[in-house]
């Protein structure tokens, strides 16, 4: 299973669109695009979940890496549209608390 | 007698002479058929890394003998970017013909004896000598 | 291997006669003998094309000319077959060391993370934990506090193999310097959790429950650090309910609180927690739900909280075809008085 990952950047704003699964094998392409985002001061980095049906705990830790990236460089990160599956480990590892993660909005869990 | 030649390298075309003259020379001393296609698939390895890496350099070849036995050896010299962790490329799977098993370690297979000198940012020789068995 | 080389070409030379002038079946299976004996020495697949090369020349060296170009081509083209096979077989040694190197740091892990079930009168416990590859990011560990309680404690740490049991040890030498009087649930994870965030970088995480059951009142306190959610079986009900507590996962921020929560266990009661190897287990293409995991351990009710253990870890590594995708714990905890 692959990870399809579109950036789309327009001023301040850093938009990365993914599909497919989010795991071990196909988390490495997902750091580098973070990384070239997270690091840029004053950035919004949102994340659109939409087309994500699994993620790993793998997949979690370069969420998490991304998180403490943007906060030291004062970037924001959102994590919009999430499936309720992948929201699920959100909720259980207590990310949704310390995150800005949005479910989707059909089948939501809020 | 000691014939020496050398083939320079500017574009791809220019492996084909490179293996062509190593050939020629190879029958010359005597080598096998199977040694002939071996010295050229050295040469075309060495002559690629030169065209892809460095853009020119070239490749000498030098008949030499030791203890009445002679031997091919070639040398090939670029001026280019040079390799910072030569361990690393003459690892086996690190070949970025995409694990073809080519590259470095795979002249070194086909050769008897094989030495690398480089340095970043000045250029990278290798030497490298098949014996007549 | 000289004399090998010799008395193998002449095989191939006699063998190629003979199923030139007869076409028969015997003297293909004499190749591929053959070809097996030079494989085993190492032969090359370019050396055997010119094996052939020869051998048909001296049986008929008025061998059309195009012919024998035509062989001597794919000489060439067999030269980085060869040199492929050549590394192959170079990584396949690495590999074997590889592997043999693992086993070894498996086994230390075991030695190191080793830990005993608590005797407790009129309590059964199960417990299995199997990694996916050789080295577990799965841990858990059974304390005997000094006051007669139990402590229990599960982790998962991100990933799997060998980084995730590096980062194992962590957990298994904070927890044995804890004092040995008993320390509030919430007050572990607080300890654990600045040492993991000290010590790791910055994309992983541990997720972690501990719990602390007194005999003596029959409680369980417990609290979860984004850990997959334990669960209850209520036999007076006959009913599992999910149990948990918020908290985040150790080793992402310092200021993190947990809560603090308790059930009362009563005959026949169990409690069941687990890694999410259990629950992320895949059935081809499909996810199991935890539904399915809570029927399979239900079926086996009448066994020991041993046999239950590891009898769910047999459905599930037979659903899985054998290869786990991530590594696998579960314990079962069962009032029998």
């Amino acid at each position: 299973m692959n990870l399809e990952i579109t950036l789309t950047e327009e001023g301040n704003q850093s938009i990365i669109a993914l599909a497919g699964e989010i795991d071990a094998y196909t988390v490495t392409n997902l750091k580098e695009t973070f990384d070239s985002v997270t690091k840029k001061e004053g950035q919004e980095v949102i994340v659109d979940l939409e087309h994500v049906t699994y993620m790993d705990s793998t997949g979690l830790g370069v969420f998490i890496g991304a998180l403490k990236s943007t906060k030291e460089s004062d970037s924001e990160l959102k994590l919009v549209n999430i499936q309720d599956r992948v929201y699920r480990l959100f909720q259980i590892t207590g990310l949704d608390e310390i995150m800005d993660v949005k479910a989707a909005i059909r089948g939501g869990n809020e | 007698m000691n014939p020496q030649s050398c083939v320079n390298i500017n574009k791809e075309w220019d492996i084909v002479g490179a293996r062509q003259l190593g050939r020629e020379m190879a029958k010359e001393i005597g080598f096998s058929t199977v040694d002939q296609a071996r010295i050229a698939t050295a040469i075309s390895e060495l002559a690629r890394n030169i065209y892809l890496y460095a853009e020119q350099g070239k490749i000498s070849y030098e008949i030499i003998y030791n203890d009445s036995r002679a031997g091919l050896c070639l040398i090939a010299e670029d001026e280019g970017p040079g390799i910072s962790d030569i361990s690393q490329v003459m690892r086996d799977g690190f070949t970025t013909s995409g694990g073809l098993g080519a590259g470095l370690p795979g002249v070194k297979r086909l050769m008897d004896e094989f030495e690398v000198y480089s340095e970043v940012g000045k250029g990278t020789t290798i030497k490298t000598v098949k014996w007549l068995r | 291997m000289e004399n090998f080389f010799k008395e193998k070409t002449d095989e191939y030379k006699n063998l190629l006669a003979e199923y030139l002038e007869q076409q028969d079946e015997k003297a293909l299976y004499g190749v591929e003998l053959v070809s097996k004996a030079l494989i085993k020495h190492n032969i090359l697949p370019e050396e055997i094309i010119n094996i052939h090369i020869k051998a048909l020349k001296e049986l008929d060296p008025n061998l059309f000319g195009a012919f024998e170009h035509s062989l001597e081509f794919l000489l060439e083209a067999m030269i980085s077959y060869g040199l492929a096979h050549q590394e192959i077989q170079t990584l396949r040694e690495q590999q074997i060391a590889l592997k043999s190197e693992i086993s070894v740091a498996a086994q230390m892990q075991k030695t190191l993370l080793k830990t005993k079930k608590p005797d407790v009168p009129g309590l059964d416990i199960g417990v299995i934990s199997v990694p996916a590859n050789q080295m577990n990011g799965d841990y858990y560990s059974f304390l005997q506090n000094a006051d007669g309680t139990i402590g229990i404690a599960m982790a998962d740490v991100i990933g799997k193999g060998v980084p995730a049991a590096l980062c194992m040890s962590m957990i298994k030498y904070t927890l044995d310097s804890l004092p040995k009087e008993s320390l509030p649930p919430p007050a572990v994870l607080h300890n654990l959790n600045r040492v993991v965030e000290r010590n790791i970088e910055s994309n992983m995480f541990i997720t972690m429950m501990y719990a602390e059951y007194n005999p003596e009142t029959s409680k369980l306190v417990y609290s979860f650090a984004g850990h997959e959610p334990g669960y209850f079986y209520r036999a007076a009900e006959d009913q599992f309910t999910e149990f948990s507590t918020s908290g985040l996962v150790l080793g992402v921020s310092e200021e993190v609180e947990f809560e603090q929560a308790e059930i009362e266990i009563d005959e026949g009661d169990m409690v069941v927690l687990l890694t999410d190897g259990v629950t992320e287990c895949r059935d081809g293409d499909r996810f199991i739900e935890i539904d399915e995991v809570l029927d399979v351990i239900r079926q086996f009710t009448h066994l020991s909280a041993q046999e239950m253990v590891q009898e769910v870890y047999r459905y599930f590594e037979r659903l899985q075809d054998f290869q786990l995708q991530d590594d696998f714990s579960l314990l079962i905890l069962r009032k029998t008085v």
